[in-house]
């Protein structure tokens, strides 16, 4: 503290002289300053010449009507997490009286088809813990998540049960026209998983595994390099844990992990591998052990349920770029590599198990390879004229040969549009929900039926999400 | 001025005059030399011809033969002649002299202005008083209208009539004997593989008419196999058309159609004989069709043609749809998302207003009075 009263002058301070005041008037000078050659008041900036006064040119003086804001601005994240928001239950929605819970068995049985059942408490937390839920499914419009019984679901969870009764692994790439419910397939597959106590492993949106949005690292000793993804495979053990956690805590592991952060001894349950998870670092490895310990042979494991929604984007190359800066195939990256081989049927799960793999037509890049095998497989299941299958254009360089190894022997379910009865079975759903303003009848579910020709989504935006009433 | 009265009495004029005698002679103006870089000269006088002096003028023959005998220069055949001449004028009575004298001045006055030399007016505009001596037709006073002949319109309409008649004289004439050229159609014999496309413009002269164009079919091409016919087509290029399986080359380079012609069978013949070559099939080199885009013919599905069967097929689903309709409505199964609102409405329990109540204390009774 500097004090008080000049210290060249001997005059005492004294207490008529407010202390305040040499503070107040001018900023006080250093008597001297350290690095200038100057005595300070020589230094001391002198006003010399013309003061200019009168108007100035003010910009932007006649903007009158500026509101200011007095709402708080939203805080970081707040946005998105608002957008990614998913509401599940709408409590103005009319409880539909009918409505059953969906049970173990419920998407096996034929006397289901053109039926909605309501997804079961449990559940619903299992798929949200799995993000099966998206945004733009409108959930929030009714009171319960209830979903409707399909030829196709029908038909398609026999299939995988029988495959899995067999110990074998079915290996489905869901197609069809946008809204189609090509994603609404996964979640019902993933429900009966779940209501029959398998293992369910779900990306969610395969292009947060290569459009270059999460953090890469090469795994050392790989030729060719490979590449793991730690913070995504830590978010996906977290999910996975908290989705099977039930399963994991009495499954056990068939021999020791000594890698992991924490040490792992056999017969301990998967659950703690999972729990070793705890930073990113480390995740890959967690990730791999848990892998290998459910698809270890001759053990006792549970089913296996493997998916993953946006098929084109983990069938091309990915914008992650190597040290060369090549881009990196997504094939060599870690995660999607071990989708990739059990698509191709690479992987034998030790009890059966199922892996399904549905593209999407909203996001979707070209994948022409893709395309075309996908589109072979089809004309190949129902038995076309060779001369029909399509082929290769041989003067196209786009073609990806390690995609097309992985398609070569995959089913494939075209969704298109739903029967009327199926059609008429889930508008009455939406009436006796109170969000259809009509009389369910034939007229009705034609016109609509007829409006989306058959397509549930689109059906839905013809008479849910229009804003006439 | 163009009424049509006025128009009418124009092309009707019957009376036809003879043009008034236009400008009576070209006049050459006097020749002036455009540019010089030396000062005129006179021609040089020893030439024979000498300045060209003021022709002389004479009143009468009398005059002009008596000057010409006083000309040292003339032949002596040429004197006995004049002599005789200017005798024979000499005997003729005072009076026909004297007339033929007045008709000579006459002329030389009347002729006088012809005469005249032009001399162009050096500040005119764009030399506005000269006329043009370079014209292909008389042209002064042509467009003048003398009031003695048709309108341009009426003239056109006769030149129309004409041509029709022309016309139909040549179809009544002459177009039946064509049909003596005419040949019975012969669709092309197994060998004739060629089709030539030519272009006339009916003997106009046209850049395109030199243009010859030849399509063929490779599988009409005798003893070429499937290879050979695979290499011929991928030979061919983008002149392949997968869609019709035609190779269709054009050829204008040279100046004669037949030369084209000629270039396209020597072009063809060598493509099929490299086609024949076995030393390379190009096996490894896909067909290419990248050049044609291949059109899908949309038709009309046949299921979904509106036939007797349909439609009572179709009667008979909307029946059974609307008694089902109506024997749920009778059940009261019909979900009517109206009805359904009203009757939740209705039975929705009042909810009690929300009292806040502090932590910790009892719920007080709602308070009388003021507070």
């Amino acid at each position: 503290m500097s004090a008080p009263n000049c210290l060249r002058c001997l005059v005492r301070p004294s207490t008529a002289i407010p202390l305040a005041i040499p503070r107040q008037a001018s900023p006080l000078v250093a008597p001297f300053a350290p690095f200038s050659t100057t005595t300070a008041t020589a230094a001391k900036k002198e006003v010399k010449g013309h003061v200019r006064g009168g108007k100035k040119l003010v910009l932007g003086k006649f903007k009158k009507n500026k509101v200011e804001s007095r709402v708080r601005p939203p805080g970081p994240g707040e946005r998105k997490a608002y957008r990614k928001r998913i509401t599940l239950s709408n409590d103005n929605a009319i409880q539909v009286p009918w409505l059953t819970d969906m049970g173990p068995g419920s998407l096996l049985d034929t006397a289901n088809v053109a039926k909605v059942l309501a997804l079961p408490e449990e559940v619903q937390d299992q798929l949200r813990a799995s993000e099966a839920f998206k945004t733009t499914q409108s959930w929030k419009m009714f009171r319960k998540p209830s979903v409707l019984v399909r030829t196709e679901t029908v038909d398609l969870m026999n299939r995988i049960q029988g495959a899995v009764e067999k110990r074998q692994t079915l290996r489905v790439a869901i197609t069809g026209d946008k809204v189609a419910g090509k994603s609404m397939m996964l979640l019902q597959a993933m429900s009966h998983a779940y209501l029959n106590n398998w293992i369910v492993i779900h990306v969610p949106e395969a292009h947060e595994l290569t459009t270059a949005c999460t953090d890469y690292a090469p795994i050392p000793g790989t030729e060719p390099p490979q590449y793991t993804q730690p913070t995504y495979a830590l978010k996906l053990i977290h999910a996975i844990k908290k989705a099977n956690e039930k399963i994991l805590a009495k499954t056990y592991t068939v021999s020791a992990h000594p890698e992991l952060p924490q040490n792992i001894p056999a017969n301990t349950p998967l659950l703690a591998i999972a729990n070793a998870a705890k930073e990113a670092d480390g995740a890959w490895a967690v990730f791999h052990a848990l892998w290998n310990e459910l698809t270890a042979q001759g053990a006792n494991r549970p089913p296996i349920l493997l998916s993953l929604d946006g098929l084109a984007h983990v069938m091309k190359t990915s914008d992650y770029r190597a040290p060369g800066f090549d881009r990196i195939h997504a094939h060599d990256l870690s995660l999607v590599r071990l989708f990739a081989e059990a698509l191709g049927g690479g992987v034998q799960f030790p009890n059966g198990g199922a892996v399904l793999g549905a593209t999407s037509r909203s996001n979707t890049p070209r994948a022409p390879s893709m395309e075309l095998a996908l589109a072979q497989r089809e004309a190949e299941q129902r038995h076309a004229d060779p001369a029909e299958v399509p082929q290769k254009d041989a003067f196209f360089r786009g073609y990806d040969e390690r995609v097309e190894a992985v398609l070569r022997s995959v089913q494939v379910l075209r969704l298109g549009g739903v029967s009327k009865l199926e059609a008429r079975a889930v508008m009455e759903y939406w009436a006796a929900s109170g969000m259809l303003r009509a009389a369910v009848d034939e007229k009705t579910v034609t016109e609509k039926w007829a409006l989306g020709s058959g397509v549930l989504g689109e059906m839905e935006r013809a008479s849910l999400l229009t804003m006439r009433i | 001025m163009a009424s049509p009265a006025n128009l009418l009495r124009l092309s009707l004029r019957t009376s036809r005059r003879l043009p008034i005698l236009r400008a009576a002679a070209t006049q050459q103006p006097l020749l002036r030399r455009q540019f010089s870089s030396t000062p005129p000269r006179p021609a040089a006088k020893d030439g024979g011809q000498g300045v060209e002096s003021e022709p002389e003028t004479f009143a009468d023959p009398g005059q002009y033969l008596k000057t010409f005998l006083r000309d040292d220069t003339i032949t002596e055949a040429e004197r006995e002649e004049a002599t005789r001449m200017l005798e024979g004028w000499e005997h003729l009575p005072k009076t026909q002299q004297r007339e033929i004298e007045t008709v000579g001045n006459d002329i030389t006055t009347d002729t006088a202005p012809l005469r005249k030399q032009i001399v162009v007016k050096r500040d005119s505009f764009w030399h506005g008083g000269e006329t043009d001596p370079d014209l292909i037709t008389n042209e002064i006073g042509e467009d003048d209208f003398e009031e003695d002949d048709m309108m341009a319109l009426g003239h056109a309409k006769l030149e129309e009539h004409r041509e029709f008649r022309e016309y139909a004289r040549l179809a009544v004439w002459e177009m039946p004997l064509l049909s003596k050229l005419a040949k019975p159609f012969q669709p092309p014999a197994q060998e004739e593989v060629l089709r030539f496309r030519y272009t006339t413009y009916m003997g106009e002269f046209h850049p395109a008419d030199r243009k010859v164009v030849v399509e063929f079919c490779p599988a009409d091409c005798a003893g070429l196999g499937e290879v050979q016919q695979l290499k011929l087509k991928k030979l061919a290029g983008a002149r392949y058309n997968p869609e019709k399986d035609m190779i269709k080359i054009s050829c204008e380079r040279f100046e004669h159609q037949a030369q084209n012609k000629r270039y396209l069978g020597d072009l063809v013949d060598k493509m099929i004989t490299t086609a024949k070559d076995p030393t390379d099939t190009f096996e490894d080199v896909p067909l290419d069709t990248r050049h044609h885009k291949f059109k899908t013919q949309i038709k009309f599905p046949k299921d979904w043609y509106l036939t007797e069967e349909r439609k009572l097929e179709l009667a008979a689903q909307r029946k059974q749809a609307l008694l089902l309709d109506e024997q749920k409505r009778t059940e009261g199964t019909l979900i009517d998302g109206v009805q359904t609102i009203q009757e939740a409405l209705l039975n929705a329990k009042a909810v009690e207003e929300l009292v806040p109540v502090m932590r910790g204390r009892p719920l007080k009774a709602p308070v009388r009075g003021r507070r």
